[in-house]
């Protein structure tokens, strides 16, 4: 190597990583990282105490990694190398033969049986007919857009096991072999389309109350910029953003009375300013809370209360077209017992509700007849 | 600290290298210990004792052993000698294997050693044997006695080599701890070395240890096929994670002067088991050879002894890397190997080419397998699939989907693993090599950094409900 090369090579190497560091100490830090949708490492603080204890270490190797200049262009880069690389998956994700659709990975549940116990227990304390169904996952919808042989992440065992293990108390809904559709569900996020919880909501009805209110107007579009969860976690930038439809009109009368922080306050079918967020789909009853309920007063059918995850959001405003009042209850956030809510609100029907994979995972399942 | 963070490649470097290089050349190596003993406590901070401790009692010991010489008192040298080795393997024994000694025993229903569950401090395997050597070294006269206890603790702190070796010698680095030349010609090549290091972990190693974390976890049901592919991908993860940490080490070595030892040179082309420890893990085969097995005769003593030393050897070896049952078999494994070589087959493996080459890949992807799985269950159930013995399927879906999808991956890291690349660059052009080495130090420096920071991306899901 002649000299003039090395010193050459020598300060390409030194000026990348100073330049990396001096960037990112200087520019300014961005607190919250939308794409990831969590506060970043605010600046950690010397002191004796936080570096004997390893806390100052901790945070600073946070903080470098967060606040590394053009992160966000690191990480889209790394995605296509590995894209490059060939593989059909980043992050934990598949990317989908059609390369627009994003498949999260997560593995069946181990302690199936416990859940399991949990809904026939609930069906055992009350004395209102008690309806349990799973929503498949994406991966089982579409298993034609999976990369060839990957391994399924829901295979419809979960759903059929959970369906032996009901108790004679507990009629279960079969979502499995619904008519999904081709948008039934969203390609940059797990949750099922506003179309998806209608085909959704055409199969539940049916079993609850025999009939159905059939949809005669078209869609209307929200928003055709929705980038979901699954699509965070791929890192895959160049994926085209989802569009967001309404389905039943809000102008229908239909009341909502949500319970953000416990208490009851006005609340709407859309929240249309959750469309400026990054979490476009919490626009559907304006999102995580521990009770929502949906009053329509001229529906035929009585009170039903749904024991929810997310997925419940978009399907609500087609219950309540048959529903007098629906009860979106989510069990993360609200300890009332279930027996003591149907009693003291006169619940007609119960619906537990879960996609398959919060179902395996989320452990206040088991809470659900305390 | 780790290599592999944003944290050290884009601060501790930066600042050590730019304070290591602005000071007078005098205080380079007090910039070194300090920094080191940063790098070491960042991670295992109150453990950063044991490096004021080692360098405190090895320091006084190799004085001692040279005065003791120097009045031609050799009984005193020995002691001398004989009392560091006590101290350095017991605090090796006391961090790494109390517990497994411990947990063996109450297993057999004796408890009278209780169970510490200390947290092994990060290093102590590489550090404790380097230590070890120079009052070994002061002793043979390979080395003189480091006068000055900065330089002698630089030696044990210094950081590009503290946790994952290579082994360095005193004997080979005295000179250089106490006198080195920096030049732009060292550094560039150090930064060539530590990029290839960087990318063998961070591209290719990182990539196929999630192969074999599929494999081991059985995603899709286990398959005959499915079981080797994991062990390729362990095989090969274990190579370019190991040897990029070594190049990595030997690159920084070289960014402030000094010169290390190869610690791989290509294992995977070896035709014989003999021949894949001479290029696997040097460091740690040649400390071996001269600090235990010549010690207990070597190879000048009659035939069982020499068996039974190589034995002992690979059982000590195979503990080295770790304090469970399934190190020491793997140790063992290979120490009967190598006996069998010597004794019968060697030879004949000169003589046949391809042979050799399947023999040895074989016998090295099973030793693998051993050594990755600590679980003598899982163990069991593995290594039965692999042998077609568990009943299951000798193909699936599941193994085309990651052959398929890790293919271009397990090619890269196949050519990789040859000298191939390196045979053709040496017939490039001085022109067209300036233009490569570039080209590859600029691209490793940008796809390097976007998996560093990727890997610390970590989306906050709790909308997912």
């Amino acid at each position: 190597m002649n000299k003039k090369f090395s010193v050459f090579l020598t300060a390409l190497f030194c000026i990348f990583i100073g330049g990396v560091c001096l960037l990112s100490l200087l520019l300014p830090k961005q607190e919250f990282s939308p794409k990831e949708n969590r506060y970043l490492q605010p600046t950690p603080t010397l002191s004796l105490e936080a570096v004997t204890h390893g806390k100052f270490m901790e945070q600073a190797e946070d903080w470098t990694a967060d606040h590394t200049v053009g992160r966000d262009l690191w990480v889209s880069l790394k995605a296509r190398c590995e894209l490059l690389l060939g593989k059909k998956e980043n992050n934990g994700v598949y990317l989908g033969t059609d390369g627009q659709t994003l498949f999260a990975q997560y593995t069946a549940p181990v302690d199936l049986n416990r859940r399991m116990d949990a809904v026939n227990a609930l069906a055992d304390k009350l004395s209102v007919p008690v309806y349990f169904s799973l929503v498949p996952d994406k991966t089982y919808v579409y298993p034609d857009r999976l990369p060839h042989g990957a391994p399924l992440t829901d295979d419809g065992s979960t759903a059929a096991a959970a369906a032996q293990l009901c108790s004679e108390k507990v009629a279960f809904i079969d979502l499995y072999s619904a008519p999904w559709g081709q948008d039934s569900f969203y390609r940059t996020d797990h949750h099922w389309t506003t179309m998806g919880a209608y085909t959704g909501y055409l199969t539940l009805s049916q079993a609850m109350h025999g009939s159905v209110t059939l949809m005669e107007n078209e869609p209307l579009l929200e928003s055709d910029q929705f980038f979901g969860t699954t699509w965070s976690s791929a890192g895959t930038t160049w994926i085209k953003p989802d569009s967001i439809y309404t389905w039943v009109s809000d102008k229908l009368g239909v009341q909502v009375i949500a319970y953000p922080n416990g208490k009851p306050v006005e609340g709407q079918l859309y929240v249309r300013d959750k469309l400026d967020t990054k979490d476009k789909y919490s626009m559907f009853l304006g999102g995580n809370q521990p009770l929502c309920v949906v009053k329509n007063p001229s529906a035929a059918q009585g009170k039903l209360l749904v024991i929810r995850d997310s997925y419940s959001d978009s399907l609500a405003p087609f219950l309540a077209l048959d529903y007098q009042e629906v009860h979106l209850f989510d069990l993360r956030y609200n300890l009332t017992p279930i027996s003591q809510y149907v009693e003291e609100n006169g619940i007609d029907q119960v619906l537990v509700l879960y996609s398959a994979e919060n179902f395996s995972t989320d452990n206040s399942v088991t809470l659900m007849a305390r | 600290m780790v290599f592999s963070t944003p944290v050290f490649l884009f601060y501790f470097l930066v600042l050590t290298l730019g304070i290591y290089y602005i000071v007078p050349r005098c205080w380079r190596n007090g910039v070194l210990l300090v920094s080191s003993l940063i790098f070491y406590y960042w991670g295992e901070r109150s453990y950063t004792v044991i490096m004021f401790l080692s360098t405190a009692i090895d320091y006084t010991h190799g004085l001692l052993v040279e005065r003791c010489k120097a009045k031609d008192n050799d009984k005193g040298a020995r002691m001398a000698v004989a009392s560091s080795v006590i101290f350095n393997l017991a605090l090796l024994f006391f961090f790494k294997y109390w517990d497994f000694l411990a947990r063996s025993l109450q297993a057999m229903g004796l408890t009278f050693m209780p169970v510490l569950n200390t947290h092994l401090p990060i290093g102590i395997s590489f550090y404790t044997f380097q230590t070890m050597s120079y009052t070994i070294d002061v002793y043979r006269g390979d080395a003189r006695a480091q006068r000055s206890i900065l330089n002698f603790g630089t030696f044990v702190t210094l950081f590009p080599q503290l946790i994952a070796g290579p082994i360095i010698k005193y004997k080979d680095l005295g000179d250089q701890i106490d006198r080195r030349t920096c030049s732009s010609e060292k550094f560039a090549s150090g930064v060539q070395i530590f990029m290839v290091g960087m990318a063998k972990k961070l591209l290719i190693a990182n990539n196929l240890g999630q192969l074999w974390d599929a494999s081991l976890a059985g995603t899709g049901g286990a398959s005959v096929a499915g079981a080797w592919l994991g062990a390729m991908a362990f095989s090969l993860h274990l190579y370019f994670d190991f040897s990029g940490y070594s190049d990595m080490a030997i690159g920084l070595g070289r960014m402030l002067g000094f010169e290390f030892l190869p610690n791989f040179d290509h294992p995977y082309v070896s035709r014989s088991i003999t021949e894949f420890w001479r290029r696997w893990h040097i460091s740690l085969g040649t400390w071996f050879k001269e600090y235990l097995y010549i010690p207990l005769g070597g190879s000048r003593v009659g035939h069982i002894r020499k068996y039974l030393n190589l034995l002992i050897v690979w059982g000590a070896t195979g503990l080295w890397h770790g304090a469970s049952w399934n190190y020491l078999i793997w140790g063992l494994y290979f120490g009967v190997l190598l006996v069998l070589e010597k004794r019968f087959w060697l030879d004949w493996l000169g003589r046949h080419r391809l042979f050799s080459h399947v023999y040895t890949l074989f016998l090295v992807a099973v030793s693998w397998t051993i050594f990755a799985i600590e679980d003598f269950g899982r163990l069991g159930q593995y290594l039965k699939v692999m042998f077609g013995l568990g009943g299951a399927p000798v193909v699936n879906s599941a193994f085309g989907y990651y052959l398929l999808n890790y293919l271009p991956s397990l090619v890269i890291a196949c050519v990789a693993a040859t000298p191939v690349g390196l045979a053709v660059y040496g017939r490039l052009s001085a022109q067209k090599k300036m233009a490569l080495s570039t080209l590859l130090v600029a691209g490793g420096l940008v796809v390097c950094t976007a998996y560093l920071v990727a890997s610390t991306y970590n989306p906050f899901l709790y909308f997912r409900f």
